[in-house]
């Protein structure tokens, strides 16, 4: 095993460890279900990259989108963040106030798909459906992007940012603020009568989820360096579902397990059997990329079904001063 | 001038393709309290089901019945096999979103390796063209705006004049309430997933008839529009959702003519937002959107 492979699987790792954190945070927790999730990570990306781009008319002005302010890291990744944050405010407002639970489902999965069109359709905004090249990876005006070095640097980064967002939504879970979170979720109008404000409550984690998921954005196009519509189209979302309802609504250590079996569990497994030129050929074009999707809906299915709880389940809290 | 007087004319059209969908989409959630993502994906297979069958040689209006019948026996298995069984264990309604959504997905993906990702159209001579005034359609276009009407006019009756519409209005109403007075609810809920998915089929087709030309991703931009009219009329009101249609049907078709095609659903988009915002209980419900989440 290379260590280019090892970098990007590690990476990769860690970048779905941070989403499934915030989303885990947002559905497991609170329970918002947030289904344009994947357009928080996507903002996140794009603020990163116009923060780090230089401005569009440089490489002969191919490519055009606003900003291009050539900052340097951290800069990007704490706009990319920002961004996420920013972008909660509004869509929270909207969508969060006093709509019921599954309205607020939808009306968040159609955000999804309209972000999606709108920019794919505004070309001179964010590089249109073609979207963002050569985003300039962080360090790279010291350290060849190019080279093994640097690989095992971007591990590092990222580890350090997955530490940070898994201490940060620890720290939220495990908190008394958690506790109201978690009421909220069980049932919203008894945590009202108690004077939990719900709105309030979950317009603050679906600010925190969407910084996180802004930084996790950021970090991929630092590594990847490149960003446009077709990569955060709503099936991802989904995905990332499929893993907090593997791993465990709720829990943590369940979000990250989930991280591991199932956005990188079927990324390798896809690339794998794409890899072997005897699957690779079977049926018609893409049939192992569909399939794939198939088998992401029918473990959603299968696991509401006959395991909602997940691998690792969410534990069950019990007040220690309390009678026995 | 002359633009928006044509363009009126298409929005008589697509109103009355949407309106099709959208009570279909508004009877399955009224009734049987299912937000059924899966809508767009089914439309959209029962448009693949006719093309094949036009493709065939067969004359695109027996495609549509196919469409329909394709679309009712579909949804009907869909509720026996998925929805109802997660719903008896006592999944939420959140749960159920999230069951339709992964079903939704699905139903793409497996068609996919079939039908491919690119545009197909009918092979079908729209018709003479018939002019009223600045207004242009063709004849298929007409038939489409009278198989609406004598649809919405057949719910209509179904809903005021029949023993089965009054026993889907009561279990609407009160499930258990319609049970408890010797209704049949199990077989309610079985009869709207067929009418509904019947509406459904059908409105795949005709939808695909009055595109150009159609590919798998529509099936996402359907579901918006028709989630648009539906709630914008009151999600769960058949007759919302037929006002809902003429207005999403109007403004899109309006908006596609003052600026571009490329953002009607944008503009669909916009609406909902915009009856969230200020009436989330939609232009008829009394309550709806507001009611306590499940």
């Amino acid at each position: 095993m290379n260590t280019f492979y090892a970098a990007n699987l590690l990476i990769y790792a860690g970048i779905d460890i941070i989403a499934c954190l915030a989303l885990n945070l947002q559905f497991g927790v609170s329970g918002i279900v947030n289904f344009s999730f994947i357009v928080f990570q996507a903002v996140g990306a794009y603020a990163a990259a116009v923060l780090s781009l230089p401005p569009d008319t440089a490489n002969g002005g191919f490519q055009h989108y606003v900003g291009g302010l050539q900052l340097s890291f951290p800069f990007p990744w704490i706009g990319g963040a920002i961004a996420g944050g920013l972008l909660a405010i509004p869509v929270g407002f909207v969508v969060l106030r006093k709509l019921r639970s599954d309205y607020q489902a939808i009306a968040l999965l159609v955000l999804s798909v309209i972000a999606n069109t709108v920019i794919t359709n505004a070309d001179k905004f964010l590089g249109g459906a073609a979207g963002l090249a050569l985003v300039p990876p962080p360090f790279s005006d010291r350290i060849d992007p190019n080279s093994e070095g640097y690989q095992y640097f971007y591990v590092g980064i990222t580890a350090v940012a997955v530490v940070i967002a898994f201490a940060l939504v620890n720290r939220v879970v495990n908190s008394p603020y958690g506790r109201s979170l978690r009421a909220m979720r069980e049932r919203e109008d008894a945590a009202a009568a108690i004077g939990k404000d719900p709105v309030r409550l979950k317009m603050t984690i679906f600010i925190v989820g969407g910084v996180i998921a802004g930084l996790s954005g950021a970090i991929l196009v630092g590594f990847i360096q490149i960003w446009a519509p077709s990569v955060w189209l709503y099936p991802e979302t989904i995905i990332l579902f499929a893993a907090i309802i593997v791993g465990g609504r709720g829990n943590n250590i369940g979000a990250i397990l989930g991280a591991l079996l199932v956005p990188v569990g079927f990324e390798e497994v896809t690339r794998l059997l794409n890899n072997n030129p005897n699957i690779a050929n079977l049926g018609p074009p893409n049939l192992i990329s569909a399939l794939q999707w198939v088998a992401i809906g029918l473990l959603i299915l299968g696991f509401l079904w006959f395991r909602p709880q997940g691998v690792r389940p969410e534990p069950r809290r019990v007040f220690e001063g309390g009678p026995d | 001038m002359n633009l928006f007087v044509a363009a009126f004319g298409f929005g008589l059209v697509s109103m009355s393709v949407i309106a099709i969908a959208a009570v279909g989409f508004t009877m399955q959630f009224g009734i049987t309290n299912m937000i059924n993502l899966a809508y767009g994906e089914v439309m959209i297979s029962a448009a693949y089901l006719a093309y094949y069958m036009n493709k065939a040689g067969i004359s695109i209006w027996i495609g549509m019945v196919a469409g329909a019948l394709f679309g009712a026996v579909f949804s009907f298995l869909l509720n026996r096999v998925i929805y109802a069984p997660f719903m008896r264990k006592g999944t939420a309604n959140l749960g159920m979103v999230i069951v339709s959504l992964a079903v939704s997905l699905m139903i793409s993906n497996l068609l996919l390796p079939i039908v491919g990702y690119y545009s197909v159209s009918y092979q079908e001579d729209a018709g003479r063209l018939i002019r009223l005034g600045s207004i242009v359609l063709t004849r298929d276009q007409i038939i489409v705006i009278g198989i609406a009407v004598v649809l919405m006019l057949g719910i209509h009756a179904l809903l005021t004049y029949t023993r089965l519409g009054k026993a889907m209005r009561a279990t609407a109403a009160n499930p258990t309430l319609a049970r408890n007075c010797g209704i049949p609810t199990q077989r309610v809920i079985d009869s709207v997933w067929l009418i509904t998915g019947a509406l459904c089929g059908l409105a795949g087709v005709v939808a695909a008839l009055n595109a150009d030309s159609f590919a798998i991703a529509n099936g996402s931009a359907f579901l918006i529009t028709i989630l648009a009219a539906a709630v914008l009329g009151g999600a769960g009101q058949p007759y919302g959702a037929m006002i809902g249609a003429v207005l999403i049907g109007l403004i899109t078709e309006l908006s596609a003519a003052a600026w571009s095609p490329e953002y009607k659903e944008v503009v669909a988009f916009g609406i909902l937002v915009l009856v969230m915002v200020l009436r989330p209980q939609g232009l008829l419900a009394k309550r709806g959107a507001l009611a306590a989440a499940g």
